[in-house]
């Protein structure tokens, strides 16, 4: 066949464009995000899960999902498989922060972004993305907002301090949060008793109705998740210590996590602040970082969700950054 | 027998078509688990093609590893018509004091070239005394294995967290170990990982304990019929603490493995995979009846399950069709199993 100039560079063009396509192609694919978290043992995870997913979508992302139900051993395998299918970003939520490690390991290795919520691992020199809502500061700032209403009110306090599971670097924080503010103000406040919760309902109720036992004048009670909230009831009522704000014997009564059970009961006046993480804020930020490092970006390995406090006060005008608030509204439409 | 268009008909008239003798011999092969594990990857590969590649297959022969070692040890147990439900918390309290040993930071030969021995020693040695209280308790005492061992189970999960909790600021984990103790892992010589050599060894060494040496013989005497093995002069009470002493022995060197893989002493460690462990014995032939295993068919079992989870990570399901197409696949084998068994003891 003979091709005169024109022709070859027609041809040639055309034949380039043809295999320029797959790339082209594969360029667009959408992306793949994994999320995987360890259990969904509380509304925060199952909310957070949601909006993960919700936010992907948004982008025109997909996800893959995977449960270690506390393993870490598995979840470290599981992260062997989402390279495996080649996902372009993971989302981790490890069980325990030192185990975690090694998946990171696996990650780095694979070029695979990873990126822990809401839990960093523990210190170590490999490259990751950690996003964490402060705790010990919210704490200090709802803990902070709840005395500022005892000091409005007058007189003294005698204050019950529970405590998460003390292997939760979540529940040290608020510990400490919480403690540097008493310490603050222990003119008015008084700290008569610590419980121990680990995270788990039985605990807790001993623990309290065993506190309000020893100290039934306690009239300040600092909660460290929301996920507690219903076992305090239970145990404020069987004390005849159930009221709301304004009624004679109201205890001082300060929630975390933002759930929907916290808002509820700010709404009903039994709550009086509440500490929230931002859980829109702490996704927005996860997505942000996936973004910046497939543009070529290194984001900063923590990256930090400032929280805030949410009162009977502040409700109407903060509540739509509440995720509770959001969980509420659906169940109550 | 005569031929007939393709079908067999034998002495009593009845017709045997070959593609119902080539079924049948599969299904009363003793390599029918490893058919099923064939199987499901067949049925699988069309979703998520990934399963067979190099990599993926080299991350399930190291996952079958340690629970395969585990494993061994239930059989052991088994085959005495006993019972080991500690096996995970045995797990659990060896990997913690191990850590606490060789830890870089805090650990009691921080810093040691001696830290990962002693941590070993202390690992076998944990696993060596609560095998040996189990076994004394069941054997001496008359106790049910199923009790003895699920409060052990209890008592040394607890004391793991609590002492987790006393040798750490964090609570949850003890981290920093050393590397030369890391490497146990992943690490390996000449391209053959360790945790494959110790494996071979141990399933090697067991194989030829049940079918070569008295000690095997002894084990399917007592698991067989106990009061006939002791009339025959068969010492029934130091076999079956031996079984147990060795299950616990196992258990720690599975422990050994998992820690170097998540390089740090965690208290919940294989906290979750019991079930694992005994239903890769059950589903490979080990009878809870006492009297038969295998150590091949125990590593079917194991392989069966560690590829039917590894399929199911791969699709990225949520956790309840995980549980729930676990489950059913294990249930499936593990009835058919029963089944061929039912129809071999009829003959």
């Amino acid at each position: 066949m003979i091709m005169n100039r024109r022709q070859f560079s027609k041809t040639s063009l055309a034949a380039a464009a043809v295999t320029a396509m797959p790339g082209l192609a594969r360029a667009e694919a959408p992306k793949t995000i994994a999320l995987m978290f360890d259990a969904f043992d509380s509304d925060f995870w199952i909310t957070g899960n949601s909006i993960l997913k919700a936010k992907a979508k948004e982008n025109g992302w997909n996800t893959l999902e995977t449960i270690s139900n506390r393993d870490q051993n598995k979840q470290n395998d599981q992260v062997k498989a989402m390279v495996e299918r080649k996902v372009d970003g993971i989302i981790f939520i490890p069980t325990d922060n030192n185990a975690a490690i090694p998946a990171i390991r696996t990650a780095n290795n694979a070029n695979v972004p990873i990126i822990f919520f809401n839990r960093p691992p523990a210190a170590n020199s490999n490259k990751y993305v950690a996003i964490q809502a402060d705790n010990r500061k919210i704490m200090q700032i709802t803990v902070t907002s709840l005395i500022d209403i005892a000091k409005k009110q007058g007189g003294k306090y005698k204050a019950c301090l529970l405590m998460g599971d003390l292997g939760d670097n979540n529940a040290v924080q608020r510990r400490d949060g919480a403690l540097d503010i008493l310490d603050q103000n222990k003119d008015i406040v008084e700290l008569v008793a610590r419980v121990a919760t680990e995270w788990n309902a039985d605990k807790t109720f001993a623990g309290l109705t065993n506190a309000i036992q020893a100290h039934p004048d306690v009239n300040l009670l600092i909660s460290p998740s929301d996920s507690e909230d219903a076992i305090i009831e239970q145990v404020l009522k069987s004390a005849g210590k159930w009221h709301k704000t304004g009624e004679e014997g109201h205890v001082l009564f300060s929630g975390f996590d933002g759930d929907q059970n916290g808002y509820n009961l700010l709404s009903t006046k039994y709550m009086d602040v509440n500490g929230v993480q931002n859980l829109f804020f702490e996704v927005d930020l996860a997505y942000g970082a996936f973004k910046d490092i497939w543009a070529g970006k290194q984001p900063q390995q923590m990256l930090i969700d400032p929280g805030f406090a949410i009162s009977q006060a502040t409700l109407e005008a903060k509540r739509d950054d509440m995720w509770g608030y959001h969980v509420w509204k659906e169940k109550n439409k | 027998m005569t031929e007939a268009s393709g079908a067999w008909t034998d002495t009593t008239g009845g017709i045997r078509s070959r593609p119902l003798r080539l079924l049948r011999r599969i299904l009363f092969s003793e390599y029918l688990v490893l058919y099923f594990t064939l199987f499901y990857i067949a049925a699988i590969w069309p979703f998520v093609p990934e399963i067979v590649s190099p990599t993926n297959l080299e991350d399930v022969f190291l996952q079958v590893l340690p629970l395969f070692i585990a494993a061994i040890g239930l059989m052991l147990v088994l085959m005495v018509a006993q019972i080991d439900l500690s096996a995970t918390s045995i797990m659990a309290m060896a990997c913690v004091v191990g850590a606490s040993i060789m830890s870089e930071q805090g650990g009691y030969l921080a810093g040691s070239a001696l830290a990962p021995l002693a941590a070993i020693a202390a690992f076998i040695a944990i696993g060596l005394a609560i095998g040996a209280l189990n076994g004394v308790c069941t054997a001496y005492f008359g106790m049910p294995s199923f009790l003895v061992t699920l409060t052990t189970m209890m008592f040394f999960s607890g004391a793991a967290i609590w002492y987790t909790a006393t040798h750490t600021d964090s609570g949850s984990s003890i981290g920093a170990l050393p590397a030369s103790f890391v490497e146990i892992g992943y690490g390996g010589i000449f391209g053959v990982p360790y945790a494959a050599i110790v494996t071979v060894v141990i399933a090697v060494g067991a194989h030829l304990a049940l079918s070569r040496s008295l000690f095997g013989r002894w084990l399917f005497a007592v698991g067989i019929n106990p009061r006939a093995a002791a009339i025959s002069g068969v010492p029934v009470k130091p076999v079956i603490v031996g079984t147990f002493v060795l299950s616990g022995f196992l258990s720690s060197i599975a422990a050994i493995i998992y820690t170097g893989r998540l390089e740090a002493g965690t208290p919940i460690l294989g906290q979750r995979i019991l079930l694992d462990i005994i239903g890769a014995a059950v589903i490979g032939g080990v009878s809870l009846f006492g009297g038969s295993g295998k150590v091949s068919g125990v590593f079917f079992g194991v392989l069966f399950l560690s590829v039917v989870d590894n399929g199911l990570q791969l699709l990225g399901l949520s956790l309840s069709a995980v549980y729930a197409i676990k489950g059913a696949v294990i249930l499936f084998a593990a009835v058919t199993d029963a089944l061929r068994h039912r129809v071999l003891e009829k003959g």
